[in-house]
């Protein structure tokens, strides 16, 4: 493992220096007079927000205008951390490599496609990060990609949430076992899923085992075992360097993944969807796992039958570190609305339902020393509302990266597309399909399923 | 001693081989082969090479090869002298990549019991060990119908998935054997993003951890073959693994790897995976490079663009359209423009790039030329883009691209400038063999085939029922020379979609077409029979074992 990790260190430094011309735009704004939700210290009325070169220089009453600085009056308006969607299958150019039960090995950093003008549409809802995932088509899916809606851009590097922590999207119940039914191949049923775990796990043990001992050799005249992409990221896994984030509805199989993970001596877990976690929050806390959850979202299969609208209130008041996600392009739209349902259902506080897509979520994803809160020395991810974000009048009205401004109400051209393909046709009216919106099993469907009523 | 024996035995074996082929061609019982094989065009303006150019000069070709340029070169007393003081004379064009002269095998079957995630090599398409040459076939239409556009070179390109083999330069000429076509054989390891139907690797994810994979192997594989082979003894006897050996010549870049990838971000992927492992690239097929120009100038990566251009949108011109549908149109048009400009923003960026010709034939190549020069590429980076740049970037600029002595004799023979819309290749010389075109007249091709009441030119109402319902539209067939060319309209708005392949031949007639299902490459085939003005016939969907019924009628007139 050494040698590889060697090696990847090179490569990823030859990719750093290859990539160094891809620096991304940072800004310098004065946000004036508005009602600050810091989210980490309440709620500063009157209060100025200065970004200098992209980070959070200081916040304030009063605060003069540095020369060159460009001054928002955000009188009467909210300003709030940029929203973070921890489960988003924006701006993939493919979802699932659904083939294979375990597909470690491959990643969304690879398919990601900065023209999906869904990007400007989540920017238009207040969102700067979206945690990329893979599909849930397979038991052991690929790699995540933590990104920054940078738009406007071709280059899908300039997206990248640079240092973000390494993920990957991991898948129980309907979906993988449907997949394994569809193919022939395991798993088929959720005791399959399990062993799949294990068996993976217990393969990636001995694929270490094998290596360690080829670089242990001092013999010069060695021959290297077969290099497994697959294993190696299942090793990075066991060794904590790649965050499980796992598709997730019943509390057993829930609850199942925890005891696995307890015997591989894997510790950190986000479960996504998790509509039974509030079954099992205490014994979620108890391991230090944490929930990324919908408001109220269910009954479109089976096993999300059984689901209720206060599973993140119950969650946050167990303990459980938990976020509200879309998983779709329309509902990443609205998210500020999706945390303001807790309090209706929950009663959380203000400040405990925004950080459900702000601060909670760039825990999860390992991001929060850097975005998820308004703080001096963070990142300028910001979102500037008219009306409180909780409200049902919220208006989403500026949206900043790193202090550059992507989106903005009173300067919003009718037509965002990076690239338009000149063969296309023209249709006036689009129809919005909210069915068609949800990738969680794209391109993991076969021809007949394409065409058959049930999609998710 | 052995060794020498061994050569000498090769050089009789040669020997015996050359004697043979001559035999062959003297006693040619059809009478086909030339009376001579050294030739002179005369006064003829010569374009020696991308913005030089010669007039009143004279070429001579014997056995293949120029011998002379120049007003002064001397006509040998064999020679058969063509007057060309009304013609052009260019170096034959060089196309960077296409299917040229191979015929597309039948897809791998599904084996049965796939065992999906780990399917055998060659279901998977990944064949890096395989050759085009063994899909090349001199009977190939496309030989004589690129060398009729002016074209003497193809960088021939395997039918495959993911990693179909590697490409051959390949002389555009008549043949009696594939191997007198090979000007360079497996020059350029060949790749394209075409998962496996069904099985790993399926898309984009899987081929790019697969490439990773592959790549790693070979790596450790190419140092254990090397360990083994200097000292065996103690050592596990290395796996011969056909993959990873077809991927030495790569790792030591002695071989390039070339990527078919039309979209920017299947370019940005190839680069990525270049940047990640370091081998050689070359992109081709490219159709939207300028969202890349800095990449491509920073990291010097050879690129063929394709000339395979969208077509031209047309306005509604309704005069009640709404200024929503307007300002649609007018971006529309913006993108048109950036893409039959592009040619002209690499050329005004200082990169060299050639062309391929891949997906496209016939008269279209030329038309195509004509519209990127339109748009903004000069006549000369035109050319060079034909000639001189395809011939570097693929390592044969000694031997072929521009008109000099001791080159091979690849020659277009035009009655105008090239670059002219009514220009006509009168002659094309390839390897030094000359192939003579008649005058044509204007317009007379396509008046000729309406007016002999050709069976399937004009255009067929079709219907079809899809699982989304009933499908109805129109195929519209033209025929250019001997060739069938055709579209396919929607009436639901999808966009024209030209047919690929078509093949009418004793009333039984083939197609295929290609389009996009939400990031997935679907390809439909349609075959049938004529009879009168009824066509019946069968689209199947090979990725799907799907099929269904479809018929057409003629319209009457």
């Amino acid at each position: 493992m050494r040698t590889m990790k060697k090696l990847y260190t090179l490569l990823a430094l030859i990719c750093f220096v290859g990539t160094a011309w891809a620096q991304t735009p940072k800004g310098d704004v004065l946000i004036k007079n508005g009602t600050v939700l810091t989210i980490t210290n309440g709620t500063l009325v009157e209060t100025d927000v200065l970004v200098r070169d992209g980070k959070i220089a200081k916040i304030g009453k009063g605060l003069r205008t540095p020369r060159g600085v460009q001054e928002i009056d955000a009188t009467g308006k909210f300003v709030m951390p940029g929203i973070i969607d921890a489960h988003s299958h924006l701006a993939g150019s493919a979802i699932n490599e659904g083939t294979s039960q375990v597909t470690a090995e491959v990643s969304m950093e690879d398919v990601v496609d900065p023209m999906d003008v869904g990007i400007y549409r989540a920017l238009a809802g207040g969102v700067t990060s979206i945690h990329l995932m893979h599909g849930s088509a397979n038991v052991i899916g690929g790699q995540n990609e933590t990104m920054k809606l940078r738009y406007g851009t071709t280059n899908p590097d300039d997206l990248r949430f640079e240092g973000a922590p390494r993920t990957i999207k991991f898948a129980l119940g309907e979906n993988p076992t449907r997949g394994g039914r569809a193919r022939g191949i395991q798993p088929q049923s959720r005791m399959g899923v399990e062993m799949m775990l294990r068996n993976s796990f217990t393969q990636a043990q001995e694929y270490k085992r094998e290596w360690d001992a080829y670089n242990a050799d001092k013999n010069a005249r060695k021959v290297a075992p077969e290099y497994d992409l697959r294993m190696e990221t299942l090793v990075d896994i066991l060794e904590g360097e790649v965050w499980v984030n796992c598709h997730s509805y019943r509390a057993d199989e829930i609850y199942m993944l925890m005891k696995v993970f307890s015997d591989f001596g894997i510790d950190r877990i986000n479960f996504q969807h998790a509509n039974e976690a509030y079954k099992v929050a205490p014994e979620l806390a108890a391991f230090g796992a944490t929930a990324s959850v919908f408001a109220d979202w269910w009954a479109y299969k089976l096993e999300v039958y059984y689901s209720t609208a206060y599973n993140a209130a119950i969650l946050t008041e167990n303990g459980v570190l938990t976020s509200i996600n879309s998983d779709d392009a329309e509902l990443i739209r609205h998210l500020f609305h999706e945390a303001a349902k807790t309090q209706k259902y929950g009663d959380l506080s203000d400040d405990q339902a925004l950080a459900l897509v702000t601060l909670n979520p760039a825990k999860q994803l390992g991001i929060d020393d850097r975005v998820g809160s308004i703080e001096e020395g963070k990142d300028a991810d910001i979102a500037i509302f008219q009306g409180h974000p909780l409200s049902t009048y919220a208006i989403p009205m500026m949206t900043f990266v790193d202090g550059v401004k992507y989106f903005d109400r009173e300067a919003d051209k009718s037509d965002q597309r990076i690239y338009v393909n000149p063969e296309s046709s023209i249709e006036e009216v689009t129809v919005f399909n909210r069915e068609d919106m949800h990738k969680c099993m794209e391109g993991a469907l076969t021809f007949e399923e394409l065409f058959s009523t049930s999609k998710r | 001693m052995k060794l020498n024996k061994i050569r000498f035995q090769l050089a009789v074996l040669l020997v015996l081989c050359i004697s043979h082929v001559m035999a062959f061609a003297q006693s040619d019982p059809t009478g086909e082969s030339a009376v001579t094989n050294t030739y002179a065009l005369t006064n003829a303006t010569v374009i020696t090479a991308p913005g030089s150019q010669l007039t009143d000069a004279t070429v001579v070709v014997r056995n293949g090869l120029i011998i002379g340029v120049g007003s002064n070169a001397s006509i040998p007393a064999n020679a058969q002298v063509i007057d060309a003081s009304d013609l052009f004379v260019y170096a034959a064009f060089i196309d960077g990549m296409s299917n040229t002269g191979a015929e597309r095998p039948d897809n791998p079957e599904r084996p049965r019991d796939l065992f999906t995630p780990d399917p055998p090599n060659e279901y998977a398409g990944i064949t890096p060990e395989n050759s085009v040459i063994e899909q090349l076939s001199t009977e190939n239409g496309d030989i004589a119908q690129m060398r009729e556009a002016g074209f003497g070179i193809a960088n021939a390109a395997p039918y495959g998935r993911m990693l179909p083999g590697s490409t051959s330069l390949i002389l555009l000429k008549d043949a009696e054997h594939v191997d007198e076509l090979l000007l360079e054989k497996d020059n350029i390891l060949y790749a394209q993003w075409v998962g496996a139907p069904g099985a790993y690797p399926g898309n984009i994810l899987g081929m790019m951890a697969k490439w990773r994979n592959i790549y790693t192997n070979a790596v450790n594989e190419k140092s254990h073959v090397d360990m083994y082979s200097e000292n065996p003894s103690g050592l596990p006897r290395p796996t011969n693994d056909r993959v990873s050996e077809a991927f030495f010549p790569v790792l030591s870049k002695e071989k390039p790897v070339m990527f078919d990838v039309d979209a920017m971000l299947d370019v940005r992927r190839a680069m990525r995976l270049q940047n990640d492992l370091g081998f050689k690239l070359i992109v081709s097929g490219v159709k939207q490079s300028w969202m890349v120009i800095d990449e491509l100038k920073s990291t010097g990566t050879p690129i063929f663009l394709s000339l395979d251009l969208p077509k031209e949108p047309k306005d509604s011109g309704e005069d009640d359209a709404s200024e929503e549908l307007k300002a649609m149109e007018t971006r529309r048009m913006e993108f048109y423009n950036l893409h039959v400009g592009q040619a002209a923003e690499l050329e005004k960026a200082g990169i060299k790039f050639g062309f391929s010709a891949k997906g496209i034939r016939g008269s279209n190549l030329k038309k195509n030329v004509m519209t990127l020069i339109e748009h903004g590429l000069s006549e000369d980076a035109a050319l060079a883009a034909l000639t001189t740049n395809a011939a570097d970037i693929l390592g044969v600029s000694q031997v072929v691209g521009t008109i000099q002595t001791g080159k091979i004799a690849n020659l277009m023979v035009t009655s105008a400038p090239y670059f002219t819309e009514d220009s006509q290749i009168r002659y094309m010389f390839v390897d030094g063999e000359k192939y003579e075109y008649e005058k044509k007249e204007k317009r007379k091709a396509s008046s000729n085939a309406a007016a002999s009441g050709d069976v399937l030119a004009g255009t067929w109402n079709y219907s079809f029922e899809s699982p989304q319902g009933v499908s109805e539209g129109t195929f519209v067939f033209t025929k250019s020379g001997d060739m069938y060319e055709g579209t396919m309209t929607f009436s639901d708005g999808q966009p024209d979609t030209d047919l690929k392949d078509v093949n009418f031949r004793d009333g039984s007639l083939s197609f295929n077409l290609e389009f996009d299902a939400g990031g997935q490459s679907i390809v439909l085939n349609v075959i049938g029979s004529v009879t009168g003005n009824v066509f019946d016939g069968t689209i199947t969907v090979d990725q799907f074992d799907f099929s269904t019924p479809i018929s057409a009628t003629k319209d009457g007139k």
